[in-house]
């Protein structure tokens, strides 16, 4: 629901005919450009029949509508969209949204006609009866009508968008933890296995999820708007999510609640897998980096990492800062802001507040350049 | 009638401009020598005693407690700089000084007719008109804290242990301490010549890592340290012999690092040195003061350090007053959010060591 309340019905009137010509990721301009060609078409059939001289800046305004509508449509795709769903979740969320749009179409097409005919007056004056049946019928037991119809299908759709009671035990527990600036997560596995990292999420492609969502500090809020819909992270509380990804890709979550100077700088990117490459994963991930033996590593402890970091296999291991056991193995750096390459990371550790205002970690500029260079180096062979 | 009036418009009009004609001439005897007039004087000390009184009572809590444990340090710095002026017991006051406008008083008689509060603004801000100059430095109420805890031991102290309490094992103050051997003459006058006494404003600095002490020594010159205490002998030596005294100090048998804590420690300091508290956003200690050889060289030792120290710097940092080194920041960072109880956990874990240190170097030398 909450991810519905994010879009503007307007632009999505026009993507759902769109999506329909649509094969999967063709880019939206291509569709587009079909609707334009063929509301042109239509335009001009009608523009014959009524013999009217303006045609040609008729279809022009056409034209620049529907261009303005394509631009903001793009928006509407990509790796951070509840239109193109990737998830079971975010399928029903999507229907939903489609669902409420047509039922509130209808109704507007309704009142824009009764409008129409009340401005030219063709249904004449009518008596004090007929008036107050109108209101009764037409303001009363429609729109309760419709209200009841759209909330009972929201609440059909509920139990599949939180479906704790009849899932049975969720095969993978995923805790992500909110923190000012990015995400600490800690993956449990049956058998007991656990291991953690921070702003990534790997998943199986057709196996449940379970997400425990907790923050520290102040309230954030998970919304991976391909998968599922959004739950807040509330200090002292633990909230639940479960989700299937059902296609495989990736995905970015950003931070949904602003908390903080560098709320727009947080965002957690989410990946989907096939179930053995998954498992693949996590054995990665259970063991240490055979990064970790690389020169760097002493420097790494000389200044001081290990206060707040963690890296398997060292002795750095405190859980304030994000771990990074297999930093060198994420696509982005900072939470999802940076592309991860040795040189982001050294620009990181000299000035972390000039990237992240309002982080909590302090500037090493003052350390040797090459002693920087050197652990920048180390953390991306951490793979 | 209407003439009177005015008269006295034209003469309330010449005065005042006369006065600046007859002090820009210079007419006015700004000596020392003849003294203030009388109704001066009277003007002068009236208004100092109560504008002292005033604002003590406005800006400044007084602790319940006097830090008397820090008088050390305090009686050091009265040594080199106050007693020329006020005196001290056992020595004569300069006569240059004496002939000081108005004359500085002798502290035994005077200190009785102020309270803590009054003698803590006195020697915070210095008094105007008089010579009494401020702290060194506006950043360290502690120490000005001291000094008056000082000054209240001051009436009553023998010659004696004023000169052991000043001197230390130096047993001599060096006005201009040229060379290695006068500048290690000077600092040990606090710290001790093995560099091992301590206190909540004296660090154990032997045995510390060279380089920290060095940065330190450099940043107390720069003024980024702030320290009054400090100020005095460090702006008297000679920056040359900094590294040596860094050297020779880190080489001296330490109390640092001797024993270092139990991991296995469930008390709430322990698990903040080892472990932070990661959700209240403070980090580890040992992750960066931990006891690994190849750590880096400006990050002092800190296990077995003098409790009150730790405790006392941990405040300072916390409240982004102490300066130091290039690293200064980092702390700041990492002590902003300590708790009271935090810091004396912590200050209680790390000085407890210096105890059970005690004894092992005693017995290696």
């Amino acid at each position: 629901m909450a991810a519905i309340s994010e879009s503007s019905g307007i632009l999505t009137a026009v993507s759902k005919p769109l999506r329909t010509n649509q094969e999967g990721n063709r880019p939206l301009l291509h569709g587009l450009w079909s609707l334009e060609v063929d509301i042109s078409d239509r335009s001009k059939n009608i523009v014959a029949a009524s013999n009217r001289p303006t045609n040609s800046k008729c279809i022009y305004q056409c034209r620049c509508i529907i261009l303005f509508l394509g631009l903001a449509l793009w928006g509407c795709s990509g790796q951070q969209s509840a239109l193109e769903p990737s998830g079971e979740e975010a399928a029903s969320v999507a229907q939903l949204f489609w669902a409420m749009l047509g039922g509130g179409a209808v109704i507007w097409l309704g009142l824009m006609a009764l409008l129409a005919t009340a401005i030219r007056g063709k249904l004449g004056p009518i008596d004090n009866r007929a008036a107050t049946q109108l209101v009764f019928w037409g303001g009363a037991v429609l729109p309760s009508a419709a209200l009841v119809g759209l909330l009972g299908y929201a609440l059909w759709l509920m139990p599949g968008l939180r479906p704790f009671a009849n899932s049975g035990a969720p095969q993978v527990i995923i805790e992500v933890t909110g923190r000012q600036f990015w995400w600490d997560v800690i993956y449990r596995l049956p058998g007991g296995v656990q291991f953690r990292t921070a702003n990534e999420i790997v998943l199986p492609v057709g196996q449940r999820v379970e997400f425990s969502l907790k923050s520290t500090d102040v309230i954030h809020s998970f919304w991976i708007p391909s998968l599922a819909g959004k739950v807040d992270m509330i200090p002292g509380r633990t909230n639940r999510l479960s989700l299937v990804a059902t296609k495989e890709g990736r995905f970015r979550g950003p931070c949904a609640e602003y908390c903080g100077t560098s709320h727009a700088l947080m965002a957690v990117e989410v990946t989907s897998l096939p179930v053995q490459e998954f498992a693949l994963w996590t054995e990665r991930r259970k063991q240490p980096s055979p990064g970790v033996f690389a020169p760097g590593s002493e420097l790494f402890e000389k200044h001081g990492c290990g206060s707040c970091h963690r890296v398997e296999g060292t002795s750095a291991a405190s859980r304030f800062g994000p771990d990074l056991s297999h930093l060198g193995s994420r696509n982005t750096l900072g939470a999802g802001i940076l592309p991860n390459t040795p040189e982001t990371i050294s620009s990181f550790i000299v000035r972390p507040d000039a990237i992240k205002p309002g982080t909590h970690m302090p500037a090493f500029d003052m350390l040797p350049p090459d002693d920087i260079r050197s652990i920048a180096v180390w953390l991306k062979g951490l793979e | 009638m209407e003439l009177r009036w005015k008269h006295l418009a034209i003469a309330l009009t010449i005065f005042p401009v006369a006065i600046i004609v007859f002090a820009w001439i210079g007419f006015f005897n700004i000596g020392a020598s003849t003294g203030h007039w009388k109704v001066t004087e009277w003007l002068l000390h009236s208004a100092m005693r109560t504008a002292v009184k005033t604002y003590a009572l406005l800006e400044v809590d007084a602790p319940a407690q006097l830090p008397r444990h820090d008088i050390g340090p305090a009686a050091g710095h009265f040594a080199r700089g106050c007693a020329i002026c006020h005196g001290a017991p056992g020595e004569l006051v300069s006569p240059s000084a004496q002939r000081m406008l108005p004359p500085p008083p002798d502290l035994t008689e005077k200190v009785g007719e102020w309270n803590d509060a009054e003698l803590f603004w006195i020697v915070k801000y210095g008094v105007r008109f008089t010579g009494m100059p401020a702290w060194p430095t506006q950043a360290r109420d502690d120490e000005v804290w001291a000094m008056v805890a000082f000054l209240r031991e001051l009436p009553g102290m023998s010659a004696q242990s004023y000169r052991a309490l000043s001197l230390g094992q130096s047993g001599r103050l060096e006005i201009s301490p040229r060379g290695f051997a006068n500048a290690i003459a000077e600092c040990s006058r606090c710290h001790g010549r093995d560099g091992l006494k301590a206190g909540g404003l004296v660090p154990i600095i032997a045995g510390q890592k060279e380089g920290y002490l060095l940065a330190s020594l450099r940043s107390y010159a720069d003024r980024e340290r702030r320290s009054g205490i400090m100020a005095l002998p460090i702006s008297a030596l000679d920056p040359a012999v900094f590294p040596d005294v860094a050297r020779h100090f880190s080489r001296q048998p330490s109390r640092l690092r001797q024993i270092m804590p139990d991991e296995d420690d469930r008390s709430d300091g322990a698990r903040i040195v080892f472990g932070g508290a990661p959700d209240r956003a403070i980090p580890s200690c040992f992750g960066c003061h931990g006891n690994t050889a190849i750590r880096n060289e400006t990050y002092p030792d800190i296990a077995g350090q003098d409790e009150h120290y730790i405790a006392n710097q941990l405040r300072l940092f916390r409240a982004a007053a102490r300066g130091g080194g290039q690293n200064a920041h980092l702390m700041h960072k990492s002590a902003e959010r300590l708790s009271d109880a935090d810091i004396n956990a912590l200050a209680a874990f790390l000085g407890a060591l210096a105890a059970k240190n005690a004894t092992p170097t005693a017995a290696q030398r």
